[in-house]
């Protein structure tokens, strides 16, 4: 391993001056959009990578999305090659960053985790890895005071794993967190209505890197355990966030995160302390800004075009 | 006020922001690009290192705080002062945003729009790159060099005392700055501390007519680079920036990014200028308010490059 540093950053955490005016309520910002790789996903990946037993020869993972940028990255830095496996769906300049970043890059068809498994001895599935809030170090670091709730966008929910482990490190484990998704990728939303583990039939959001069938078994049990108010909007509300937090605070992040953002720009946290669900006296309200590289000022004008 | 103000916090108003690579400016560059996001700071620019610092060091007996700037700066001491529980008075010049007056009254500050700004210390802060702690954590190897965009040449102060205290005083600051605006180039051309008879650039951040008297020591003292751009080519850079890594900066900001994008590290290269053998190159990405999507269409619009 070339290096014992770690290959995600502390990332700030900032007030936002124009969320707070319109939740009327004290917001901050978690911002993981400057984690090297432009997402949270580093974190979890550039761990598991770090850790890997010796005797590896590869890096394999299976994401055309920010965990296969955050996997070659990782790969690079820690001088491991990599190969990673991408659906045929995924953007050319995806492939092209992923090459760029000295990785093998194989275009299949519907990603077949067999497939990966055959090559290679270090696997990285995305949606397992845990995403891990830097213990509570980060976390009591960032945020003086305790804060009200965490709001964060739910995929697989490797990320809302992670807050919770955090949490509770802070012995914060009353925080509850807002689990934001949108509609047609709002696998933990259908879990927690059932009442049981169940599988999305299809993935028809265009937030695709929330576009995961079925939520993790642990998030599936936090669920049962943990504060969490699992909340769904629209394509548009979510489009329509990312659109408004580029001029507001200057960040161009995927629709996936604008699910997050959404929470204050579609009046949510308001309605839920309308709704006594959240406090009326709130402490400081957290939003993680997972970023995401799969958006472009272009994509976001198509977007608008296809769902506005 | 018969009792001075309690300072509410002791801590640094600024945050330690992360230092990235850039691969897709590296892959143009030819050579390794690092960011530094001051970008995330508060109030969303580096002005609050200086600024903040300069509040909550005031002497106790200060019950106001007043600055002179429509821009990054009146913002900075505006959150600083709410931040710090002190009463703000922000002076600002008549062609001011609403937009930018509103932001700052909810920070509390009172907000007065006067006609042409009387400069007492605008580019007067030193900017302080907080010592060479964060310079030093940030860039484990030495770095080829820095990259900033100079308006009245606080940051570039900052970062060569920065350097300086880390030893690494010889690695050279490209000092970019649009033409209109070029108050370090002009001067360092004739050789003396001149004043521009007009800013004439978009970028109105960097609008200062004379560099600080600091820079201009520094020029002749710090391994200096000073480059100077076109409008158009500092807001190309803003365009390819929010696709490349996905963060809105202002024409000031992109007039440092524009060092990669429109070829100048390249150029420095070729020339001997910058070493071909260059250690990482790091830009600081000082960030900005004044910029919106509309905004930027507009600018390209108003500089024929749509």
């Amino acid at each position: 391993m070339k290096t014992q540093q770690d290959l995600h950053v502390a990332t700030p955490v900032r007030e936002s001056l124009a969320l707070t005016k319109l939740a009327g309520t004290s917001i901050y910002l978690k911002l993981d959009s400057s984690q090297p790789t432009g997402s949270f996903k580093i974190r979890g990946l550039g761990h598991l990578c770090k850790t890997a037993k010796r005797g590896y020869e590869r890096f394999v993972c299976c994401s055309g999305g920010n965990a296969g940028m955050a996997a070659a990255y990782s790969a690079r830095k820690l001088g491991v090659p990599a190969t990673i496996i991408v659906p045929n769906v995924t953007p050319n300049i995806t492939v092209e960053k992923m090459r760029d970043e000295g990785a093998t890059v194989i275009i299949h068809g519907k990603v077949s985790i067999a497939y990966g498994q055959e090559l290679v001895l270090a696997f990285v599935y995305k949606g397992k890895a845990t995403h891990l809030w830097r213990s509570s170090k980060e976390l009591e670091h960032d945020l003086k005071e305790k804060p009200g709730a965490i709001v964060l966008s739910v995929g697989g929910g490797g990320l809302l794993n992670g807050v919770v482990e955090g949490l509770r490190r802070a012995n914060w484990a009353d925080v509850p967190v807002v689990a934001m998704e949108t509609m047609g990728a709002h696998s933990l939303h259908a879990a927690m209505e059932a009442g049981e583990h169940v599988t999305l039939p299809a993935i028809t959001s265009v937030a695709t890197t929330l576009g995961v069938a079925k939520v993790s078994a642990q998030t599936m049990k936090l669920s049962q355990e943990h504060p969490i108010l699992s909340e769904v909007v629209t394509d548009q509300e979510a489009v329509k966030a990312v659109e408004r937090f580029v001029d507001d605070e200057k960040i161009l992040v995927e629709p996936a995160c604008g699910a997050a953002l959404a929470a204050v720009y579609s009046g949510i946290i308001t309605r839920l302390r309308d709704e006594r669900k959240l406090p009326q006296h709130l402490g400081p309200v957290v939003i993680v800004v997972c970023g995401g590289n799969n958006i472009s000022l272009e994509q976001l004008d198509k977007c608008i075009l296809t769902v506005c």
